[in-house]
């Protein structure tokens, strides 16, 4: 069977333009459903389980602050590239970039004060409530992982001056799915001192 | 050896298969026919054939409903088993009409239009009017199973009223057999758990609550008394089980840390029923009815229902709990 | 964007067929092996057929291919529960939804919008890749010690859980669970392609209200797949923490293997939930493209629009709406708040509506039409016959009273094997049958497809009918011998009648297995459009192209159903019975359908 290749892999330049987006945005969805299906486990145990009262570590009121910085940087480093002001972006992403990483310490400074308070994730001494906990909160640090390892990427790059304002897609994803990581925590922050 | 045979055979007849079928393809060609359209024999020929599977199809329905008619459950053996039944055949009164009508136009029309290359298909590609009528009437006739189904459940779904006269059973299932537990004189069932669970406590009832001391408990039959209402509660001590009583239309799962709970009024005494179903050997049985392991398949209790002198005389013999 | 007729042997083998980014290659992988899964499952439910219909009989089959999970030719019951346990987790999973989807959303997709490819290539590939990972460990664990997963493919806790209470909740459950997990990654990523591709990449003309109900049945499908597999992800997800964590989420108070167990405060009926979340919308997104798939073959094969197509979109939408809010029909009897029960049945019974209106347009269409049974018009209409059949028996499981007696009983295993042992296969060899040409340029054997079909229908009906009254009946599903129970004695003979259909339906799929791989190799050559169909895959050219038009795309003017459209003096608008989508609509003409 010949084989008819189209000369030019242009199309496969615009569909990327037209569809990175999109494409992002469904799975953020698939992201939601993910942890509206533990929400719902949660609400479903709280009725039927003993449920413990928690204590909040206040290291997670840190985390929250330091997540919701981390997007207003991003967002300042993406506008950056926008307006062509490349000097600037450098700092705001690098900046985002360390941030995260304080999300991160911050949020494993939490898990050992839980642990401390006598919070255990799973064993004869756990609860429902602490089990959820921990898990709720591991479960999105492991996409921030992720948000991690592509702001990486992007720092990378815009250290090496590869975004301008014409051609800044990867910053953009990058940053919706940074965005969307701290909506989904500021909610998980709201709803763990729901079940606490 | 014969693995050898076995390879061997299978290829002979595949490699003969696709030589006959190069034959037949050649010859087609040779014959000025396009091999790959549905010939106007071949046609005509699939058109008879939905006509004959319909009739078919129809003529194994009837059959099996002749043949297997009477292995169905006998009469319901308790109250809003009746009401159930009822409520099925209603069902049964929708659906069969609506199946056999709709099978005929399929293969009626599929029948009758077959391809004729001097007619023209009639481009007809909507109508409202129809969608609506289609839409109105299975509604209609949904809502009423609906309110009929709903007034049922809720009847049946409702706990017995403590003040009435009952019985309290309570079963537990565990990997493979059930146990009984019957409320004494107190109609309280003591405190149970997997945490007292030991030796010949096989039912892990505490022995410290005062509402344990009178509780019976009974192990290969239960027994019932006829007119009296049972209130079951059930639990298990492994993984889901689940109690299913099919002559009573009875069923609820039995699952580890949650207590349910199913009660129904048994109507006819198991004497009776073996003269319903004429066979002498007839038992109302338990059995499981959620996969449970290796011997779900294995999982039974016999029922006994009698009339309620002979079910005090069947209880009294039992040993209270306190005794053992 | 104009083309260059230049021979690609420079592009890797590997990168050509093995990691293609082309859609129709993908669609192809996605075909060999869901079908290759579908027939190992099928084997299973041979083998288990041949214990239920001969209980405790020797066979060499059972010993040739459970080695060691039989002994002296009887499989052994807790073994017979692994097979049932993977034979629904293969066909449910692996043949019906990525087979199933995988094939056909990605092979006619592109090609019937009018787009180069799918939106991310390189997603897709990924998509299959997962797929097949997925695959190998679930085989896998079918050889680890202890068996396979063995709780049933719905795999509730306790019983998932705990090792103690049946080996293949071992490893070969963690392994099930990982297995699982790199298939839900792999549905997810195809459907966002499906979605973004067909939202994103029409060609000009192609309106939604243009598009093949094929296309509105895979977009619609796509979407319940997003909303309702990550649920089963974290029900899976919560379910390995209590089996190798020690958490608690769906245990407690559990003695077995004379001890005690330390979790506390879980629920079983928790993962119930969780599971059917999914499970309950996973039926339908087996269903639907199935579905789709019928109303395109019946309208072509009958030189008709497909009839009510607005009330087909608005059925497939109202289909998927409804089946996000009705998983509790599944858990009648757990002990559920009875308030919830009477919701779950309304909602139910509901269904049954739009499912009804399909089926009327489907006979509506075939009335008055000019048909041609090809293989897939006969798969197409055997579907909507199944459709009925399976779907009426809906009603009565779905109404919360008269599910008492029947759940979990062999009424319940008759009832979803019509629908999609039945229904949605018939949709996917109505598929196969139909875009065979798209797919390898050649045809299938028409005589051979009517024997397939024949006799697998007949003898299907004959496997899942008598079914019903085995479940009515009073028997239990997932019974590895029904000759335990007098009162079961009578059903003996019934269990025999139904293996030997299942042991004639086996051997029929041969046949189709033979057509498709001598047809794919040595098949007669197809035209570019043999079914003489209006659908924009069939402008496409016969070889396949990177791309798939060598010019511009075509423009779309018109829906994909002008068939036998006449003028007012009776004529064919355009001469003969078919108008291809790209063709401009005439002076006087209006676009049909409305």
């Amino acid at each position: 069977m010949t084989s008819i290749t189209l000369n030019n892999n242009d199309y496969k330049k615009e569909i990327k333009q037209k569809t990175a987006k999109p494409l992002l945005w469904i799975g953020l969805m698939s992201i939601v459903m993910f942890f509206a299906g533990l929400t719902s486990a949660v609400i479903v145990s709280k009725g039927t389980a003993v449920w413990e009262t928690i204590q909040i570590p206040s290291a997670f009121a840190i985390s929250t602050v330091f997540i919701l910085l981390s997007s207003l940087t991003f967002y300042l480093g993406e506008r950056s590239i926008k307006n062509n002001q490349l000097a600037k972006a450098k700092v705001f992403v690098l900046a985002t970039l360390v941030l995260g990483l304080l999300f991160t310490v911050t949020q494993y400074i939490a898990w050992t004060d839980l642990y401390k308070n006598g919070v255990v994730w799973a064993g004869s001494e756990s609860s429902a409530a602490g089990s959820y906990f921990y898990a709720l909160t591991a479960l999105h640090l492991l996409h921030l992982l992720g948000g991690l390892i592509s702001l990486l990427v992007v720092s990378f790059k815009t250290i090496k001056e590869k975004y301008n304002a014409e051609n800044l897609l990867g910053v953009q994803l990058s940053s919706t799915y940074w965005h969307f990581l701290t909506a989904l925590w500021v909610y998980l922050y709201l709803f763990l001192i729901f079940i606490a | 050896m014969v693995a050898l045979v076995a390879i061997v055979a299978v290829l002979l007849i595949v490699i003969s298969a696709v030589q006959t079928l190069k034959i037949a393809e050649l010859w087609a060609i040779n014959k000025g026919k396009v091999i790959y359209e549905v010939t106007k024999k071949q046609n005509k020929t699939q058109a008879l054939l939905m006509l004959v599977f319909l009739v078919a199809y129809f003529a194994f329905f009837a059959w099996q409903v002749w043949k297997w008619g009477d292995l169905m459950l006998p009469v319901s053996a308790s109250e809003h088993g009746v009401v159930t039944d009822r409520l099925l055949n209603i069902t049964y009164a929708f659906i069969i009409p609506v199946f056999v009508i709709t099978h005929i136009f399929l293969f009626w029309f599929a029948y009758k239009y077959a391809y004729n290359p001097n007619r023209k298909a009639v481009f007809f590609s909507h109508s409202n009017k129809l969608e609506l009528i289609w839409t109105i009437i299975p509604s209609i006739a949904l809502t009423v199973l609906i309110l009929f189904g709903l007034s049922s459940w809720n009847e049946i779904m409702t706990p017995v009223d403590s003040e009435k006269e009952h019985v309290l059973i309570e079963i537990q299932a565990q990997q493979f057999s059930w146990n009984a537990r019957y409320a004494g004189t107190d109609e309280k069932l003591g405190r149970a758990g997997v945490e007292f669970i030991e030796g010949v406590n096989a039912m892990g009832i505490d022995i410290k609550d005062e509402n344990s001391k009178d509780d019976k408990i009974v192990r290969g039959e239960i027994h019932l008394p006829v007119g009296v209402p049972v209130q079951f509660v059930f639990r298990s001590i492994d993984v889901i089980h689940s109690a299913y009583m099919p002559h009573f239309r009875a069923q609820m799962n039995c699952v580890p840390g949650v207590k349910t709970q199913f009660n129904f009024v048994p109507s006819i005494t198991t004497e009776d029923m073996k003269k319903i179903t004429n066979n002498e050997d007839f038992n109302y049985i338990l059995l499981c009815n959620k996969i449970c392991g290796a011997a779900h398949y294995n999982m039974q209790m016999d029922i006994i229902v009698e009339s309620k002198e002979d079910y005090e005389k069947w209880l009294a013999e039992q040993k209270q709990f306190a005794e053992n | 964007m104009s083309a260059t007729h230049h021979h690609h042997e420079e592009q890797d083998f590997l990168f050509k067929y093995i990691f293609s980014q082309d859609h129709k290659m993908i669609s192809k992988q996605f075909l060999i092996t869901g079908f290759l899964m579908g027939f190992i499952g099928m084997v299973m439910s041979t083998l288990f057929r041949l214990q239920l219909g001969f209980p405790g009989e020797s066979f060499w089959a059972i010993d040739f291919f459970l080695g060691s999970w039989a002994e002296n030719g009887v499989m052994a019951p807790d073994k017979y529960l692994a097979l049932v346990t993977m034979h629904g987790t293969i066909m449910v999973f692996f043949l019906l939804t990525a087979g199933l989807s995988g094939t056909f959303s990605n092979l006619l997709i592109p090609l019937q919008i009018g787009a180069r490819d799918m939106a991310s290539g390189f997603l897709n590939m990924l998509s299959y890749w997962f797929f097949f990972v997925s695959t190998i460990i679930m085989l896998i664990s079918l050889g680890v010690e202890g068996g396979s997963a063995s709780a049933g493919w719905t795999i509730y806790p306790p019983l998932s859980a705990l090792p103690q209470a049946i080996p293949g909740s071992g490893l070969g459950m963690t392994l099930w669970l990982v297995a699982m997990a790199i298939f839900i990654a792999s549905s997810l990523l195809g459907s966002l392609n499906y979605i973004v591709t067909i939202l994103n990449l029409r060609t000009k003309g192609m309106t939604m209200t243009r598009l093949p109900l094929t296309i509105w049945a895979f977009l619609v499908t796509a979407i319940l797949g997003v909303l309702s597999f990550p649920v089963l992800l974290s029900a899976a997800l919560l379910l390995i923490f209590d089996r190798s964590f020690g958490t608690s989420f769906y245990l407690s108070d559990i003695y077995i293997g004379g001890q005690v167990l330390e979790h506390s405060g879980g629920s079983p009926i928790l993962f119930e939930h969780l599971f059917w979340f999914l499970g309950h919308p996973e039926v339908y997104i087996v269903l639907l493209p199935a579905l789709g798939i019928t109303s395109e073959i019946v309208s072509t094969m009958s030189r008709k629009p497909i009839f009510g197509y607005r009330a087909m979109v608005t059925s497939i939408l109202a289909i998927a709406f409804l089946s996000v809010i009705v998983w509790g029909h599944h858990m009648f009897v757990t002990g559920m708040n009875p308030f919830l029960g009477a919701v779950f049945t309304f909602t139910t019974l509901l269904i049954a509506i739009p499912s009804a209106v399909k089926v009327f347009n489907y006979i509506t269409t075939l009335w008055k039409g000019n048909i041609i049974f090809s293989p897939a018009m006969l798969f197409s209409i055997g579907l909507v016959s199944t459709f009925i059949s399976g779907g009426v028996t809906g009603l009565i499981l779905g109404d919360s009273a008269l599910d008492i007696n029947i759940h979990d009983t062999y009424f319940v295993v008759g009832h979803f094997h019509i629908v999609m042992g039945l229904s949605a296969i018939f949709g996917m060899f109505a598929g196969v049958y139909h875009w065979f040409p798209k797919m390898f340029g050649r045809m299938m054997n028409n005589t051979i497809g009517f024997f397939h079909f024949w006799i697998t229908i007949v003898c299907a009906y004959g496997v899942f009918f008598p079914m019903h009254f085995l479940g009515l009946a009073g028997v239990p599903r997932r019974y590895y011998t029904n000759s335990e129970f007098p009162l079961f004695d009578n059903m003996l003979d019934i269990n025999e009648l139904v293996t030997w259909f299942a042991i004639v339906a086996a051997f029929a799929q041969l046949l189709f297995v033979f057509n498709f791989f001598y047809s794919a190799l040595r098949g007669p050559r197809s035209s570019q459009n043999p079914w003489r169909a209006n659908s924009l895959e069939w402008t496409a050219p016969v070889e396949h192209i990177h791309g798939n038009w060598p010019g511009e795309i075509p423009e779309v003017h018109r829906w994909a159903y002008d068939y036998s459209k006449v003028d007012e003096n009776g004529e064919y608008v355009s001469g003969e019975d078919f108008i291809s989508q790209v063709v401009p609509l005439g002076p006087n003409e209006k676009d049909g359908g409305h």
